[in-house]
């Protein structure tokens, strides 16, 4: 390799930081481009100057290291590092994904590199592994907020601001009470990682929040809509399936 | 379980008393009122009130392998009438051959009293078995409710050293891993940061789930405990404390803050880029500690689900050692984040 590694540390706390860069200062194939102490300026940097080759802290302020990662367009190399997740550390095994415990040697962190190296010379794609790894969620929580980004700008939505999430092709639409924004997930995704207390996949194409529902209206013989509370009353088509959902969830 | 006559000695020497005084009222009247020889009094008496004391004691042993809960009615009936027919008749016959010797002249008291005294026999035998069985179901339970208590003390620990708070191995490994950046850039200070660790540590094991700690020894171990996160945190994390400096020797759980602390700094420090202001309040009203603590935290990027593990574990504990769950109060302030604690005083605090 002629050229070196253009290297983007993002990490929160200024010590760990300082370690990494004394790790790495007089390392032959590795140049810092820069440094990030929070997710949202992780996006901006990765997007603007296109490293090739991050260190990713997973527990941030704002977004984690994984969400950031769903916000990128441009997936370089990571090399995660982590204290102590043990959701994180089960995500990383399953997909064989190497990363570096805190407080970790240098040797081991050399080693990381190579392996980094070994990749860019057989023009490994990592882009699946990393899809797969934002959309593994172990353990029976629910997640709580949504990260999304439109054109510069990202947003973190609440679960319980969501009003409901529409079907398009390989994304979702996510309607929230200011607007609407745009995802890269599946509906599967979110109809087995949103709470089923407060959201019911009514349709193939619609998940909803319990909470909007106005009303419920036979449209023909068997087929219904919901009607949600919103000004322009929104109208979403319900299956037969979503129907029995909703009776169950509503105890109606 | 052993007979109660001879494992209780007072009941044993109650026993004996209530025979004799009852013995002594028969004769007194027999030979008074009715005006029966003394001798033949005595004969009777002992024959009622000493000899049948001693041999009905063994009724115990008939009540004992004889539970009402295990055998039927009708089967105890018939145990029952056959061991006091043949009590009664051992009774009758030593009665009798004591009786022997004075019989001969023609005084009938002993002789007619015959037919009473098998039917007195059964009675008694009768009052015996009531007698044991409520001994036996007294002592049963006696024996129930102690095992009872053991057990549940047992549970009680349990829980408590459970619900102790643990030390996070995020905190531990997030500090270890300060220190090693530190021991390349601030040598001095990363001893600092090891040593206070350490005590930190070493507050956190040394005291049992039960022990009661001054609250002065509480707090520095907090701000012990604070520091270490400043030194990962830095400007980000603000600590300010209102301390009455009457509540100092407060008795107060060891490591019932902590958690509080570790939650302030996990959902208000860890999850903003802005500082977070950490604040301790706390004062004495009579027989009452009274602190709060309050954090400020970015309601924007994150929805608090309530009362987290380590609050619950906090309430718990307080409700285990205390006997009362309204000794903790969380507040969410949208803001800012609230939880009281009102920690009990076995004096007056001035």
């Amino acid at each position: 390799m002629s050229e070196k590694l253009q290297t983007l540390i993002i990490e929160d706390e200024e010590l760990a930081r300082n370690l990494l860069r004394s790790y790495l200062k007089d390392h032959a194939d590795i140049e810092i481009i820069g440094e990030c102490e929070n997710g949202f300026d992780g996006v901006k940097a990765i997007n603007e100057k296109k490293p090739d080759l991050i260190f990713l802290d997973i527990q941030m302020p704002k977004i984690t290291g994984f969400e950031m990662i769903e916000l990128l367009d441009f997936k370089p190399q990571i090399i995660f590092t982590t204290a102590y997740d043990q959701y994180a550390l089960k995500a990383f095994e399953l997909n064989a994904i190497d990363y570096l415990l805190k407080p970790f040697s240098k040797d081991r962190l050399l080693a990381a590199i190579e392996k980094v190296k070994h990749r860019i010379a057989n023009e490994e794609d990592n882009t699946e592994k990393l899809d797969e790894l934002s959309n593994f969620r172990p353990g029976e929580e629910y997640i709580d907020r949504v990260v999304v980004k439109d054109r510069h700008k990202i947003h973190i939505i609440t679960v319980d601001q969501i009003r409901y999430v529409e079907s398009l092709d390989d994304y979702v639409m996510i309607y929230t009470n200011d607007g609407r924004h745009m995802k890269q997930k599946t509906m599967k995704y979110f109809e087995t990682n949103l709470d089923p207390k407060n959201f019911i996949r009514i349709h193939r194409s619609y998940i909803v929040h319990v909470d909007h529902i106005a009303e419920i209206q036979q449209y023909e013989k068997e087929s219904y809509i919901v009607i949600l509370k919103d000004q322009n009353k929104t109208k979403l088509k319900v299956s037969k399936t979503g129907y029995k959902k909703i009776k169950e969830v509503l105890h109606f | 379980m052993k007979h109660p006559l001879t494992n209780n000695y007072r009941l044993l020497g109650f026993y004996a008393i209530f025979w004799a005084t009852i013995g002594i009222i028969n004769i007194v009247l027999q030979v008074l009122w009715y005006n029966v020889p003394l001798t033949y009094s005595i004969l009777d008496t002992g024959t009622n009130y000493v000899l049948y004391p001693l041999l009905g004691s063994s009724i115990w042993y008939s009540i004992r392998y004889n539970s009402v809960e295990e055998v039927s009615v009708v089967r105890l009936i018939i145990f029952h009438f056959i061991a006091a027919s043949i009590l009664c008749g051992i009774w009758v016959y030593i009665s009798y051959a004591i009786y022997q010797p004075f019989i001969r002249d023609n005084n009938t008291f002993l002789k007619d009293g015959l037919p009473s005294k098998i039917f007195a026999g059964y009675i008694m035998y009768a009052i015996y078995l009531v007698f044991f069985y409520a001994v036996n179901y007294y002592q049963s339970l006696k024996e129930k409710i102690k095992k009872e208590s053991e057990y549940k003390a047992l549970i009680r620990e349990a829980e408590l050293q459970a619900l102790k708070s643990q030390i996070n191995p995020h905190f531990l490994f997030n500090s270890l891993n300060s220190i090693s950046s530190l021991t390349v850039s601030n040598p001095e200070k990363a001893q600092e940061m090891v040593i206070n660790l350490s005590t930190f540590m070493r507050y956190s094991l040394m005291h049992n789930e039960k022990e009661m700690v001054s609250f002065s020894r509480e707090l520095e171990n907090i701000k012990l405990y604070l520091s270490i996160e400043k030194v990962r945190f830095g400007k980000k994390l603000n600590a300010e404390f209102e301390i009455d400096a009457h509540c100092m020797d407060a008795e107060i759980p060891n490591m019932i803050l902590q958690p509080i602390f570790e939650n302030a700094i996990k959902y208000g420090v860890y999850e903003t880029t802005d500082q977070v202001t950490i604040k301790t309040i706390c004062n004495c009203e009579g027989n009452f500690l009274k602190i709060t603590i309050l954090n400020d935290y970015d309601s924007s990027t994150i929805k608090r689900r309530g009362e987290g593990i380590g609050l619950r574990n906090i309430r718990k504990r307080m409700e285990i050692i205390y006997n009362n769950p309204d000794l903790m109060k969380v507040t969410d302030h949208k803001t800012s984040f609230e939880v009281q604690l009102i920690i009990p005083q076995k004096q007056a605090m001035s």
